[in-house]
């Protein structure tokens, strides 16, 4: 297989904004953990870590303000700075995972990315406070070291890679020069006029002292000669060296090569290894081998493949053919049984069957199981999210988290985290009250919001629960009525738990003030509808002064369902088992009309009639006496859905209905039966709400 | 001289249509049709293809005809459109049928105005007219003109053109 070069890039690119990820959660966590100790070694070098992989990794991608922004935090994150600045120190690292991010949304969609000013402004305030004495670069010894950061020696080895030939020039300053400052000024202009300065040191005019040294490199097409005449600045400059760096032997380089072996190892062995500072060393060392688990060259190397999820998609759409194919397999085969009953093939044709559907099973397990990954990789987002508006809300709030290694679906996984970061901003900015109001409660003063998962048969549940207030359900019975979502006649035929959904409702919201937090004129409905897609639901509970649990149920993959199957009006349908409540029989004539709807009474409870038939409203199906009714439980309501015929139980593989000619909102996907028949899967949600808007049949008369 | 265009050819009525083979992939007879609930009118449903499901358009409905009575000669044609496989169901399919360019007229400009731009050319083949379709403009959501008008106004489109 060969790649173009763009191929290439922009596979490196993918590669580059999945690693940033990692490092932007790397740095995250490390900034959580500086804020609880400042002191932390080990976090304050994981951060450095992360912001030297970044560096690298954008500069071979060619994103070079996030590379230079990242090179000027690397530089204030020194060990001794550090000391200096705790208290600011966390803030630093968690801003500038948030400037990064920001930076690699923009370069992700070929935007021009925001300058980051934020981030700049604590780089300058960390370098700009007296900072120890230690600070700036070696540049009171005279001899030339060109012990070029890696940043700069991937910038050389970029111009080199550009054919350009590259010098380093030696300038050693006047000791009568006055105004040093000035004299660099001079002298860069100088290098200016000779060449492209691809790095400078001192950085800034303000580092170099009379009698000092600076340092260049410069990409040039002039001779050495003519670059020495050029920088003479009379009694400025009293002695200047320039050299040609030597070719790489690697050539032709490109920005994977760079990458991969060990970034700049090159570079470094003909650029700095004339005489470099052994501290310089010794620190750009262990950021080498320290970068090398987080880097991308990890990534290309390492014994983990990263997969387009879309292959693993295609794999698992063959293997449900598979299993269509094996029960076309079951049927033909029982027919030939049938029919031959003697016949000495019957055996053969068992064994060969049983052998086949064993390792089908275990191809579907096998393949089911790549696309499962732990919930941690969602969960880990989140104690900065709570830490944000905790802090934003000036309230003590921790994040318990359990169950982090329950294993889901990548792409529910994936659907799930806008949904889960809203229940958690939410409940960390409404459920939890202020410090003051909550020892008014006499409840402890710091608040709790806790995450967890489970697995529960098929299913897995992700909990978010608070120890706050609780929903106030007056408060959002008054609200749904205000808003004109509910009548009062409504909501007082509501249950608890209905008046809980309410929240969900699309105009939604009961927090008094509009907060920057949660009120972003996006409601929990938004957490509703991405539960409805996934056939998911949730569940609230909730009680007055002791705190609110929401319970996320998802299937655990959405490849295939236990379904419970039936004949409605002729139609075969299927429906999500787990949502069957239970099924029962009921006779015309315990039918009633309230309103526009049809109830019946089951038990205690009087649940509306859902008619299938009436889908389509035109024609009229004769109704048998009696008839089954199967009892759904969906978002907190219960109802119950006519069926003419069961069916009985069955695991579907679900294929989507993708063509636009034929999508329902009422029909969530199809699967294929053994005999080829085609069962659609209802869209449990939708139908209830469809139905509610036609009137009942007779119900005008 | 240009090689022949090669043309299925099948019949909704009295009239003959064709579309390229190159977007033809086969041609079944109408299996059970699972209708969608809520889908649009022409929609017949989806069909089982061989484990694929794919939805079925019904090209006589599209075209506006009231009655639709079941033949065993109904077929399926069944196009690809932009990796889409859909079924058309047609009164019947005849032939694969070899017109020369020449043979193919452009539309007349009746036939690009409003609804009728679902014609993309008028063939002639032993005496007969044969409208090629446009499919993407068929799979379009929305309303298409009566296939009478549609026969009617490739009649006086060919008149037209003898006279010219």
């Amino acid at each position: 297989m060969t790649f173009s070069p763009d191929d290439r890039a922009s596979e490196l690119r993918d590669l580059f904004f999945e690693s940033a990820e990692e490092i932007l959660q790397a740095m995250n966590d490390a900034g959580l953990a500086l804020e609880e100790h400042p002191s932390d070694k080990e976090s304050l070098r994981s951060v450095r870590r992360a912001v030297h992989t970044l560096k690298g990794d954008s500069a071979a991608c060619g994103y070079r303000e996030l590379s230079e922004l990242a090179h000027e935090l690397e530089d204030v994150l020194t060990p001794d700075l550090v000391k200096e600045h705790a208290g600011l120190i966390a803030e630093v690292v968690l801003t500038a995972a948030d400037t990064f991010r920001d930076m690699l949304a923009a370069y992700r969609s070929n935007l021009q990315p925001p300058d980051g000013g934020a981030l700049r402004e604590y780089v300058q305030r960390l370098l700009h406070q007296p900072a120890s004495a230690g600070r700036g670069r070696p540049s009171e010894e005279a001899t030339a070291t060109f012990s070029w950061t890696e940043y700069e020696r991937l910038l050389i080895a970029e111009s080199f890679r550009r054919g350009e030939t590259v010098y380093q020039v030696a300038l050693h300053l006047a000791s009568e020069a006055v105004l040093p400052a000035a004299a660099y000024e001079l002298v860069k202009k100088a290098l200016e006029r000779a060449g492209k300065i691809v790095a400078l040191r001192p950085e800034n005019s303000g580092d170099l002292v009379s009698g000092g040294l600076l340092e260049a490199a410069l990409a040039s097409t002039k001779p050495a000669d003519w670059i020495r005449k050029r920088c003479q600045v009379p009694s400025v400059v009293a002695q200047i060296s320039v050299n040609r760096i030597p070719l790489m032997e690697t050539e032709p380089r490109d920005v994977l090569d760079i990458l991969v072996e060990s970034e700049a190892a090159a570079v470094s062995a003909s650029v700095a290894g004339q005489s470099a500072d052994p501290g310089e060393i010794e620190e750009e060392d262990e950021a080498h081998l320290s970068s090398a688990p987080t880097g991308l060259a990890h990534a290309v190397a390492e014994n983990t493949l990263r997969v387009d999820a879309g292959r693993i998609d295609t794999v698992m759409n063959l293997v449900g053919e598979l299993i269509i194919g094996k029960s076309m397999l079951q049927r033909t085969i029982a027919e030939f049984e049938r029919r031959f009953a003697k016949d000495a093939l019957r055996g053969k044709f068992s064994d060969a069957l049983a052998f086949q559907s064993r390792i089908l099973n275990e191809l579907q397990k096998s393949v089911m199981k790549i696309r499962m990954v732990p919930v941690e990789q969602l969960f880990r987002r989140f104690p900065r999210v709570v830490r944000d508006v905790a802090k934003h809300l000036n309230k003590e709030i921790a994040l318990e988290i359990a169950g982090q290694n329950t294993d889901l679906d990548k792409s529910i996984l994936d659907a799930l985290a806008e949904p889960l970061a809203h229940l958690i901003r939410n409940a960390a900015d409404h459920g939890i009250e202020t410090a003051s109001e909550r020892a008014a409660a006499g409840k402890p003063v710091n608040g709790t919001v806790r995450l967890d998962a489970y697995h529960e048969g098929d299913q897995v549940v992700i909990e978010v629960s608070d120890n706050g207030r609780g929903i106030d359900r007056e408060k959002v019975i008054r609200r749904a009525i205000e808003r004109g979502l509910m009548s009062a006649t409504d909501t007082s035929r509501m249950n608890e738990s209905e008046i809980n959904h309410l929240i969900f409702t699309p105009g939604f919201s009961t927090a008094e003030n509009v907060t920057e937090i949660s009120g972003r004129g996006v409601g929990l409905d938004v957490v509703k509808s991405a539960l409805d897609n996934l056939k998911g639901s949730i569940e609230i509970e909730t009680e007055s002064g002791k705190g609110t649990t929401f319970r996320l149920i998802v299937p655990l993959t959405l490849a295939s369902i236990q379904a419970l199957l039936f004949h409605v009006a002729g139609r075969l349908y299927a429906v999500p088992i787990s949502s069957v409540v239970e099924i029962t029989r009921i006779t015309e004539a315990e039918v009633h009309r309230v309103d526009d709807h049809e109830v019946f009474q089951l038990r205690q409870q009087v649940l509306t009639l859902v008619r299938l038939e009436r889908l389509e409203s035109t024609e009229k199906f004769e109704r048998s006496k009696r008839v089954f009714v199967v009892v759904i439980g969906a978002g907190g309501r219960r109802f119950g859905l006519a069926v003419d015929r069961l069916m009985g139980e069955e695991e579907l593989v679900i294929k989507a209905l993708e063509d636009q000619l034929v999508t329902s909102p009422l029909v969530s996907g199809a699967s294929i039966l053994g005999d080829g028949t085609i069962v659609l899967i209802l869209n449990i949600p939708a139908v209830v709400s469809h139905l509610a808007r036609i009137p009942a049949v007779g119900a005008t008369a | 001289m240009d090689k022949d265009i090669q043309i299925v050819g099948f019949r909704i009525g009295r009239e003959t249509f064709g579309l390229p083979i190159a977007l033809v992939r086969e041609i079944v007879r109408v299996p059970e049709i699972t209708s969608v609930p809520n889908a649009p009118d022409y929609i017949e449903g989806v069909i089982n293809l061989r484990g694929r499901i794919i939805p079925v358009v019904d090209l006589r409905k599209r075209f506006g005809e009231k009655v639709i009575e079941a033949s065993k000669r109904n077929r399926i044609v069944v196009v690809e459109l932009e990796s889409r496989a859909i079924g058309l169901i047609v009164n019947s399919a005849s032939e694969v049928i070899k017109i020369p360019p020449s043979d193919i007229e452009a539309p007349h400009s009746v036939f690009q105005e409003g609804e009728l731009n679902y014609i993309t050319g008028v063939g002639k083949f032993r005496g007969r007219l044969v409208m090629m379709l446009d499919l993407s403009k068929i799979l379009q959501r929305g309303e298409l003109r009566r296939l009478e008008d549609a026969a009617e106004s490739a009649a006086v489109a060919t008149d037209n053109m003898a006279r010219v």
